[in-house]
């Protein structure tokens, strides 16, 4: 402590200068998780909210909700295959026109049950009533103009829907949700009754094992779901590309920083060998400034993501949760500590010999 | 008087290639307390050797060393670092200051290490830069400091501990006539009054005067000059 917080005073400009691109790069991290996670939410925030643990799919649909139908006869069958807390979804992006302003705008109309498990949880307005004509929306729409009581319109068929009520985080392959009863999903679409897909929650080993087998279905857990949107998995992989990178840059910068600066010291460390200064001491003196100065830069870094948050455009998905602030900061400071172990192993090896003969000058 | 440095047919050899050097050879020295002893010898002829065993930094091929009681034999590193800040008192040919450390900070680091009570560490720091004349220099850096002034830092800092033995690697080395007789002065002054055992390397005949004995270091052995 004694010898790390006066150094960093001595060479306050040095230490500076690489507290600053500690900042950079700490700054950058969260900046690209937050637009990993906001880019994640709004891509399968509708299927991420949904209480279920699995969903089957039509044979044949490659993952995909879209290339997915099942008849009221699959339904059945799913259900009885001892899946009892089943319950089936109508999932189709759509554009349709708000009744104020004749826009057009792309969304997923989801059909659910308006009794059942996946009824969505209303955070502003009434709920999805059972009696049909009505849609619950994603709170995105409300940039959009749209407010409780709007009409939204299909023009092609002409049937409109009024605005019950607003969810919060409720969008599927970056269009907001629109969530409407199976009914009303029923007598939208015409023909026989179909379904998209079946979500199940709760199901029993054997029962997943049936449905598996089963020559007729897909089964997908939620997280396969969710990789299988349209684009999601090519969004989340690249992004997580360069986070891995920029830790690992933060890590090798700092190892680089701090190896140069111990080898400068190697007769400074000897002689503090020779007056008696314990290797443990000397290396415990470097990972705390390695400590100190990863720590302090991913806090002024959070206050700058948390700054720019607030003159980010609200249609910029944008994500960072308390948790993953945590996260990262522990992961951040924890790449900086690996970091630091190459310096601390020089340390180790510094000889207090050096320090007699007039070697160290 | 109590001897303070017991160093007992010393032998150290080291391989050089396919040939074995021996440094030297049986060597013995007895230091009292209160006794300040010059080393001398051409260059090459094992002073850094001797200093370093006797300063347990190196461990001898053979032979015994005390330390104010202690033996150094079969003590691990940490003990060994442990006696360095407790008994032994390092003077280094260019002070060896630590460059990010005011001087009085060059003290209290010493203290620090040995975890000493941190009031009684700032009376005694102050009194010692107080005898050295040093004091108002107290809040410099080492790089404000003449030569003579880094090394009356140094001797400070070795004798901050308090402990029995001081050793000096070529003191004057980069001071001038009348700073290094200085310096020199202050270690036997230091030595004399304060009970301690001190030896000095030096090739700078000009200050040996102030002596008590002076010794040779030659075919790895220490004889009378």
């Amino acid at each position: 402590m004694f010898l790390a917080l006066r150094e960093l005073r001595f060479a306050k400009m040095r230490y500076t200068l690489i507290a600053a691109i500690m900042l950079l790069v700490s700054f950058l991290v969260l900046f690209v998780t937050g637009l990993a996670r906001g880019l994640a939410s709004d891509n399968a925030s509708a299927i991420q909210r949904m209480d279920a643990s699995h969903f089957v799919l039509q044979q044949g649909s490659e993952h995909r909700f879209a290339r997915s139908q099942l008849t009221a006869a699959d339904e059945s069958k799913i259900r009885e295959a001892g899946a009892s807390e089943s319950t089936p979804i109508g999932i189709r992006q759509f554009t349709v026109t708000s009744g104020a302003g004749e826009a057009k705008l792309d969304v997923t109309m989801i059909g659910v049950d308006p009794g059942g498990w996946l009824a969505p949880r209303t955070d502003a307005g009434g709920m999805l009533a059972a009696g049909g004509g009505e849609v619950v929306a994603d709170a995105k729409l409300k940039t959009q103009g749209l407010g409780i009581g709007s009409v939204v319109e299909d023009p092609v068929s002409g049937r409109s829907w009024k605005i019950a009520g607003f969810v919060d985080g409720a969008s599927f392959s970056h269009t907001p949700a629109l969530y409407m009863t199976l009914a009303d999903w029923q007598s939208w679409r015409g023909g026989e009754p179909s379904y998209t897909v079946v979500a199940l929650r709760d199901a029993s080993p054997a029962a997943l094992k049936a449905l598996k087998a089963d020559e007729a279905f897909e089964l997908l857990t939620k997280a396969q779901a969710v990789s299988a949107i349209p684009g999601y998995k090519e969004e989340q992989g690249s992004l997580l590309m360069m986070i891995v990178f920029l830790f690992a840059i933060s890590g090798l910068v700092l190892s680089v920083f701090f190896y140069v600066i111990t080898l400068q010291k190697t007769a400074q460390f000897g002689v503090l060998k020779a007056i008696g200064a314990r290797s443990g001491y000397l290396a415990r003196s470097v990972t705390l400034q390695v400590l100190l100065l990863s720590v302090s830069s991913y806090a002024v870094s959070t206050g700058l993501v948390a700054l720019m948050q607030l003159v980010l455009p609200d249609s910029m998905p944008f994500r960072l949760t308390a948790q993953t602030y945590g996260l990262t900061g522990l992961l951040f400071v924890a790449m900086a500590m690996a970091g630091s172990l190459l310096s601390v192993f020089k340390v180790a090896r510094s000889d207090a010999l050096q320090a007699i003969g007039g070697n160290a000058a | 008087m109590k001897t303070i440095l017991n160093m007992q047919d010393v032998v150290h050899r080291y391989r050089d290639g396919d040939e074995e050097r021996v440094v030297l050879s049986g060597l013995s020295l007895q230091v009292g307390a209160g006794e300040l002893v010059a080393v001398m010898g051409p260059s090459g002829s094992g002073k850094s050797t001797f200093l370093s065993i006797a300063g347990a930094l190196l461990t001898p091929s053979e032979g015994a060393v005390t330390i104010d009681g202690s033996s150094l034999s079969g003590l691990d590193t940490k003990a060994l670092a442990d006696l360095r800040l407790t008994k032994i008192g390092f003077i280094f040919q260019s002070a060896n200051l630590i460059p990010y450390l005011k001087v009085e900070e060059q003290l209290r680091l010493v203290s620090k290490l040995s975890h000493a009570d941190a009031a009684d560490a700032a009376r005694r720091s102050d009194m010692l830069l107080e005898r050295l004349g040093i004091r108002g220099r107290r809040r410099q850096y080492p790089d404000r400091l003449s030569g003579g002034e880094r090394q009356r830092v140094a001797i400070a800092r070795a004798w901050m501990n308090d402990p029995p033995l001081l050793l000096a690697d070529e003191p004057t080395a980069s001071l001038d006539e009348e700073r290094g007789a200085e310096v020199v002065r202050m270690l036997a002054e230091g030595a004399r009054s304060d009970g301690k055992a001190a030896v000095m390397v030096t090739h700078d005949s000009r200050v040996l005067e102030m002596c008590d004995r002076v010794l040779k270091l030659q075919d790895g052995v220490l004889v009378p000059a």
